[in-house]
């Protein structure tokens, strides 16, 4: 005699059907989008919160309840997986006051602490204790997730206690008894104790990383050392041995943070933050090979197809970065992007004096950027330099590896786009005024002419230093005529600000561009008069270096080549003076903070110093 | 109308309505592809002019792109991005052909075909292998970029990365709005800068033909609207509008950038473009167009205040909206206001840009480009596509209807035309309106104009003619001319008529014109009756009468004719003088409301023309009494009769008792009344002459004037119907031929009144030569009536003797007898006179003696030769 399924059994069937309908879908999720997986999700959270909507519609009956608080886990697992936290707290609250309810307890409240407490103790050791529990699961997670730590830390022993249950009781013996019961019983979509699992050492991660921002590293490290032997998936352990060795790095411990990076990289081999920082820190220690290394390591990670990369959370709805969403750990696991990353590595490369390597990185970069496939990806920090200033560095490092042409060629580029806009005059205002205005944050109405006017006239420079290498003086001295041009074109409001402000501390945006802007004045005078020299104008080449000394002072190379000029004008003792003068100069000052395209040019005529010295002996002391 | 366009509806779908967007997509060959926002799409094959195929897919559709180059499309529905190999599909619809020739094939699109499970994406946009998609995800709006696959077209995309805006909810876009205009519409555009010509194969499919969403802008534009960082990277440039009337960029290729906001119109935006071409393909201007009108064109402004670079000069206008879809051809935007196509020509602005090279008329030339769309004439356009230009020069459009009719949409060439057609048609419209009204206005007005000049005309005519008339009176006054020959000229005719059982003397004047004017509007002619002896008035206030009748025209040569009571029987004081005058009022000249609301103090002033004076006296206003008419009289009027006799009666019992106290023995009762006589004597031979004239062309009456009796006849006659001074009696019914010399008549106060011509011979009685004469004798009871008879005949014998003047020098003898006699009598009757005056007696007495010497002076008349 068949006896038609009873509501209660109805209702159970059609949450297993859901829930086996997921489990089916996330199985097959690894090649699924993304986005597919979400509009599956939406459609799952839907239909249960159909169910829900069905099953809440008569008065909460002690029967019932097993299957009410299953369903209403699984739509918090749903709505929890797509972002919808305030939907899912709903939930919980009404779920908790049905509960409530139906034990006879009536808490008036509406702190969700106070709530969860009345819930535990009213459910006490009865049947639903496991659902409640499992409920509670849910709320953690939700907490996590909107980083609530507080919350979690406030109900640390009702958690730890039910790890325990959960691990010990509800977990163990499931799934014999699942199987025994799977008529029965309504299913759930995402497993109780791995959820717990997952929890335990994000909730750690979490934890950690907020201490560590707080500067409490040492209490950050013990809690995340003891979080590394948690059971979890190798990127959830590499995150802790990545957030041990920031740790040690902020307690200044370089070598054992390495350590711990190293670990982390062992753990996760995909864990590039930890690359990157193992990076930071070579750089810190000034081991320019390692960071070179490090960088050429880490810009090949980054490029490799992110296709294989791993789905953290398994086939879980609730990922580990949905739980690890907060700013503080965000930071800390940023990494630059790959074009950054080298940029990094060709500046280095350059200033490390491996510029024909260095070169190669430029034009990789030049090429990348180019390229169809580039595409501007919301990076977070950019540490790339404005587009002009890549082309002129990468002229300038061709230039280093004698690519004259190659180098005129983008100069070109950059003239072309710049010339136009540059402004027939520039008043540079107070420094002050400026602080903060990050380039790229400026809006492009307001792109700041000078900077625009910087670029041309540094573009000009190289390709007067290109046509001086290739010793074509009067191309040279053409070129260096049109920078010089432009340059006079800045009028400096601010006259009490010193031209020769010392370029050590010159953070200030403006104070950069006015450092700049003497430099280039002092470079573009002084290598037109060694163009002069050349060709044997002897006098625009003497009036030209000292105006360059006059905006430049620092300048060696206008010193010398003006005790040059001097000398072979036959005022010999004047050019012993200034030689000596210059030589008295051991400044030498913050080359390294001046972009790559204003130092001094390697190629050319050069002086040799040595012989100077003879030239001055000779003279004698007369 | 020349600048006409020609729509031609290609064909007809069923279309719900304009809520959503729709989009035509072409480029693909001969195909169109048209999404209405329903399920469906369809494809329009312009070779075959029909809708070859309709794709179906599981959701409506919010977006389409295309890729040329690989026959794919992708279509945005709600439940996300679907690709579909369009070669694949139109190669087994050809194949479907055969049997299904006639009713377009209907392709289900699977599920297998998503490609990016996104939802609700509200625009697409295809740039080289790179997808982008628009949505909008709680509180911000999301430009995701997806990867396509080299090979495969179905394969899931790789999602790169996307972008954040934040929502703004300041834009109120208005429920009646969102109602209207395309549901949550954004707008997808890519830009390039005109250096990448041909980096991409898609953009060198783009530059052969005008993409619809791709656009190659002016290097420095492009630089200073997005930076050099975007120009050096060659990177293009996805601007969107949303729907809160933002316009964002977004570098596609520049690593770290982010979405900003370039420009808000601050109402949906619906369109964004880019114009004017240059011979180099780069378009000069950017071009977004909101919803409700707001349209911002971007150029360059080389010729910038700030030290003299180029800036990117932003100039907002509004045109007439609302926009409800655009496109862009090489100089002009064109756009839907659903009522009306309208034309931007946005050349006109950089043409003259290049001329002048002064930023404010920049701006000002560019702004006026926006005041001024030219109207199309082509109404209902929801949607438009595929501007191309044709080597004539014409454009052609693609357009969908609100009825869901894909048109093609031909312009007029009108290239000189266009300088014309400028203005807008609300413009035209207006002008138009207010050129009919001006014209209406001046038409009122002149109209009004002339009827014053009219009838200015006509008054001054009309006191042209009164003046001369004026003047022709006066002249006549100034003359004196006889009545007869006076050029106006007033007579009356006297005639007893019988009302109510009531004998009135009724005058009739007669104006008669021969003047050679019309007497017109304004002329009224004026009778003023009054007694000619004003004592007589027992109150001694003056009786006079005026009448006065206004007339129309009167013609030379008319004759007016009025017709007035003088009297009733037995109450009036005859003679009566009647004076006609015309009267010219300027009043009735000018109307009487004018003059009323006016010149109150006008109304009396007029003026008066006299025209004549007439008498009227016993003779005219004698009723005579033929033998019938006395009886009829006595029979027929009991009551008059009765009436008369009561009142001589009366009279008489007066007199009685008056006379009583004083004449005991006159007065003394008689049956018969006494009767009182007077007589004038005329000799027969003066009134034989006098009256020969008249009757000169009768030979007969010539001799019969031999008669004495027939002289006395005649003259009896002349004197009762002779008109004299104008006036003369008319007879009730026929002419009473006298047949004695005595008549029998009453007078108008009702007494009987005989009157006697006969002959007898006047002469001293020594003398030898008597003298022939007519003695006219009248004869009554009443006193007045005797005296009144007397006066009048004397005054008609005089006005005969006055016109026979010239006979009186041939006269044969001066009277001296009847002059030495009357002396005589005169002396006599001057010491009565004096006796009685000096005298104190009672005045009845002197009245008598007066009245006895009166007697005797009428008794014993002066011969009248």
């Amino acid at each position: 005699m068949y006896q038609p399924p009873s509501l209660l059994e109805k209702w159970i069937q059609e949450n297993n059907e859901l829930v086996n309908k997921c489990k089916q879908q996330e199985a097959g999720g690894g090649v699924v989008s993304r986005d597919h997986s979400q509009s599956n999700l939406r459609w799952c959270s839907s239909e249960f919160h159909k169910l829900l909507r069905k099953i809440q519609g008569i008065p909460p009956h002690v029967d019932h309840t097993q299957l009410e608080l299953a369903v209403v886990c699984n739509t918090c697992v749903c709505f929890t997986a797509q972002s919808q936290f305030s939907e899912a707290e709903l939930l919980l609250k009404e779920a908790t006051e049905r509960v409530l309810q139906m034990t006879g307890n009536n808490a008036d409240t509406s702190d969700p602490l106070v709530l969860w407490r009345a819930v535990l103790k009213s459910a006490g050791n009865t049947a639903l204790h496991p659902h409640v529990l499992y409920l509670l699961c849910l709320q953690w997670a939700l907490w996590l997730a909107k980083c609530q730590l507080e919350n979690i830390g406030e109900l640390q022993e009702e958690m730890t206690s039910l790890c325990e249950t959960v691990c010990d009781g509800v977990g163990d013996g499931s799934p014999s008894e699942a199987k025994r019961r799977l008529a029965k019983s309504p299913l759930l979509v995402m497993d109780p104790k791995r959820l717990t699992e997952l929890l335990q050492i994000c909730t750690s991660i979490a934890q950690g990383g907020e201490k560590l921002n707080e500067g409490r590293s040492s209490e950050a490290l013990s809690d995340l050392q003891a979080a590394s032997a948690l059971p979890a998936t190798r990127a959830l352990v590499a995150y802790t041995h990545l957030l041990s060795g920031s740790c040690l790095a902020h307690m200044n411990r370089p070598q054992m943070a390495l350590q711990c990076y190293k670990k982390a990289l062992e753990t996760d081999s995909r864990c590039v933050c930890a690359l990157y920082r193992s990076m930071l820190i070579y750089r810190q220690l000034g081991n320019t090979q390692a960071e070179i290394q490090a960088l050429r390591l880490l810009h090949s990670t980054l490029m490799l197809p992110p296709a294989s990369e791993p789905v953290l959370g398994g086939i879980h709805p609730i990922s580990p970065s949905l739980l690890l969403s907060s700013q503080s750990l965000s930071r800390l696991f940023s990494v630059p992007s790959a074009l950054s990353v080298l940029y990094s590595l060709a500046l280095k490369c350059v200033l490390s004096g491996r510029v024909t390597e260095g070169v190669e990185h430029y034009l990789d970069l030049l090429a990348a950027l180019h390229s169809e496939d580039q595409l501007a990806v919301d990076a977070e920090v950019s540490v790339l330099p404005r587009m002009p200033e890549l082309y002129l560095e990468a002229g300038t490092a061709l230039l280093i590896t004698r690519r004259p042409a190659d180098c005129m060629a983008l100069c070109n580029e950059v003239i072309s786009t710049t010339l136009e806009l540059v402004p027939e005059k520039v008043v540079l205002e107070e420094p002050e005024e400026r602080i903060g205005g990050d380039a790229r944050g400026l809006s492009v109405e307001g792109e700041d002419k000078v900077v625009m006017l910087l670029w041309a006239a540094a573009a000009y420079l190289l390709q007067g230093h290109c046509h001086a290498h290739l010793k074509d003086w009067k191309q040279a001295v053409t070129h260096y005529t049109r920078c010089i041009n432009l340059v006079v074109k800045v009028r400096l409001k601010n006259r009490d600000f010193q031209p020769q402000i010392p370029a050590a501390d010159v953070n200030v945006k403006h104070g950069k561009d006015l450092c700049a802007l003497q430099r280039m004045k002092g470079l573009s005078l002084a290598w037109r008069g060694i163009s002069f020299t050349q060709m044997d104008q002897l006098r625009e080449a003497l009036r030209d270096l000292q105006l360059s000394l006059q905006a430049f002072p620092d300048y060696t190379g206008a010193g010398l080549w003006c005790g040059e000029v001097l000398w072979r004008l036959g005022r010999k003792h004047e050019a012993a003076a200034c030689w000596e003068k210059t030589w008295s100069l051991t400044t030498q000052t913050s080359v390294e903070k001046l972009p790559l395209y204003l130092q001094d040019p390697q190629s050319g005529p050069l002086l040799d110093s040595v012989e100077l010295r003879l030239r001055i002996q000779e003279l004698g002391p007369t | 109308m020349e600048g006409r366009c020609a729509v031609e509806t290609w064909a007809q779908f069923g279309f719900s309505g304009g809520t959503y967007k729709v989009k035509i997509l072409c480029g693909f060959g001969t195909d169109v592809l048209i999404c209405t926002g329903t399920e469906e799409i369809y494809v329009f094959s312009k070779r075959e002019r029909k809708i070859t195929t309709v794709l179906l897919l599981p959701a409506a559709v919010s977006d389409l792109v295309g890729n040329q180059d690989k026959q794919l499309i992708y279509v945005a529905c709600r439940s996300g991005v679907y690709c579909v190999n369009l070669q694949f599909l139109l190669h087994r619809d050809q194949s479907s052909q055969a049997d299904a020739s006639s009713s377009p094939a209907e392709l289900k699109i699977s599920q297998d075909c998503l490609v990016v499970g996104a939802d609700e994406v509200s625009s697409l946009l295809l740039v080289g292998s790179v997808l982008l998609t628009l949505c909008q995800r709680d509180a911000s709006w999301l430009l995701t970029l997806y990867k396509t696959p080299k090979q495969t077209a179905s394969a899931s995309h790789e999602e790169f990365g996307s972008f954040h805006l934040p929502v703004v909810s300041a834009v109120d876009c208005g429920a009646a709005e969102s109602n209207r205009g395309p549901r949550k519409s954004s707008v997808l555009i890519c830009i390039h800068s005109g250096y990448v010509e041909a980096s991409s194969p898609s953009n060198a499919s783009a530059e052969s033909t005008v993409a619809q969403d791709h656009f190659h802008l002016e290097p420095l534009l492009f630089k200073l609207l997005f930076g050099v960082e975007a120009a050096l990277a060659k990177s293009p440039v996805i601007l969107c509008g949303l729907p809160d009337g933002r316009l964002c960029f977004l570098p596609l290729r520049l690593p770290g950038s982010r979405l900003r906001v370039l420009h808000s119109l601050e109402q949906p935006v619906c369109f964004v473009g880019a114009s004017v071409v240059t011979e180099t393909g780069h378009a000069r201007c950017l071009v977004a167009a909101g919803e409700r009108g707001r349209v911002v064109l971007i150029k360059t402004d080389k010729a910038s205040s700030e030290g003299g670079s180029a800036v990117a000069a932003f100039t907002e206008g509004c045109v007439p909206g609302p926009v409800w879809c655009g496109c862009m051809d090489k100089s002009c935007f064109y756009y839907s206001t659903g009522s009306d196509l309208l034309r931007l020509d946005l050349s006109e602005g950089s043409s003259a840009r290049e001329s002048k090279e002064r930023g404010e008329e920049t701006s000002g030339t560019t702004a006026a480009a926006l005041q001024s769309p030219s109207s199309l004439n082509v109404c209902r356009v929801i949607a438009l596509a595929e501007p191309a230009c044709s080597t004539a020069g014409d454009v052609q459009l693609l357009g969908v209807s609100a009825r869901g009719q894909l048109q093609k949409i031909c312009l007029p060439v009108g290239r000189e035309d266009e300088g014309l057609s400028k203005l807008p048609s609300t413009q035209v419209g207006r002008s138009v309106r207010d050129l009919l009204s001006a014209i209406g206005d001046v038409c009122e007005r002149a109209s009004v104009l002339k009827t014053v000049i009219k009838s200015k005309n006509q008054f001054l005519r009309l006191l042209n003619h009164a003046v001369s008339i004026s003047f022709l009176l006066m002249a006549d006054t100034n003359t004196d001319l006889p009545i007869k020959e006076k050029p106006i000229r007033c007579h009356a005719e006297t005639s007893w008529s019988r009302l109510l059982q009531k004998d009135s003397l009724n005058l009739v004047c007669f104006l008669h014109n021969s003047s050679p004017f019309v007497l017109e509007r304004g002329w009224t002619l004026s009778i003023t009756v009054s007694p000619l002896s004003c004592s007589s008035s027992p109150a001694g206030e003056s009786s006079s009468t005026n009448f006065s009748f206004p007339f129309h025209d009167l013609c030379p040569g008319e004759t007016f004719e009025a017709s007035l009571p003088i009297a009733a029987a037995g109450d009036a004081s005859f003679p009566m003088t009647v004076s006609c005058s015309l009267i010219f009022s300027l009043s009735s000249l000018l109307g009487e409301e004018e003059v009323a609301a006016s010149f109150a103090g006008l109304q009396s002033s007029c003026i008066s023309l006299p025209l004549s004076t007439l008498t009227v006296d016993w003779l005219h206003a004698l009723q005579l009494n033929s033998p019938t008419a006395t009886h009829k009289m006595a029979t027929v009027q009991p009551c008059s009769a009765a009436a008369d006799s009561i009142q001589t009666f009366l009279s008489s019992r007066q007199l009685r008792c008056s006379g009583r106290t004083d004449r005991g023995g006159e007065s003394a009762p008689k049956p018969e009344p006494e009767k009182y006589s007077a007589s004038v004597r005329v000799s027969s031979e003066l009134v034989r002459d006098t009256l020969k004239p008249k009757k000169s062309s009768n030979l007969d009456t010539k001799e019969s004037m031999r008669n004495p009796e027939d002289l006395c006849l005649s003259l009896l006659e002349r004197l009762l119907s002779e008109d004299t001074e104008g006036v003369k009696m008319g007879y009730q019914g026929d002419k009473i031929a006298l047949s004695t010399s005595v008549v029998h008549a009453r007078g108008p106060n009702g007494a009987a009144v005989k009157l006697t011509a006969k002959e007898i011979n006047v002469g001293e009685e020594e003398s030898t030569d008597k003298e022939a004469t007519i003695e006219v004798q009248i004869e009554s009871s009443s006193l007045a009536a005797v005296c009144g008879l007397h006066h009048a005949v004397l005054r008609r014998i005089q006005t005969l003797l006055q016109s026979a003047t010239e006979k009186a020098a041939s006269t044969k003898n001066v009277q001296i007898l009847g002059l030495r006699r009357a002396l005589q009598r005169a002396e006599i009757q001057q010491s009565q006179i004096s006796g009685a005056f000096g005298e104190v007696v009672s005045t009845v007495q002197r009245d008598r003696m007066l009245l006895s010497v009166y007697q005797e002076l009428r008794q014993n008349p002066l011969l009248i030769v």
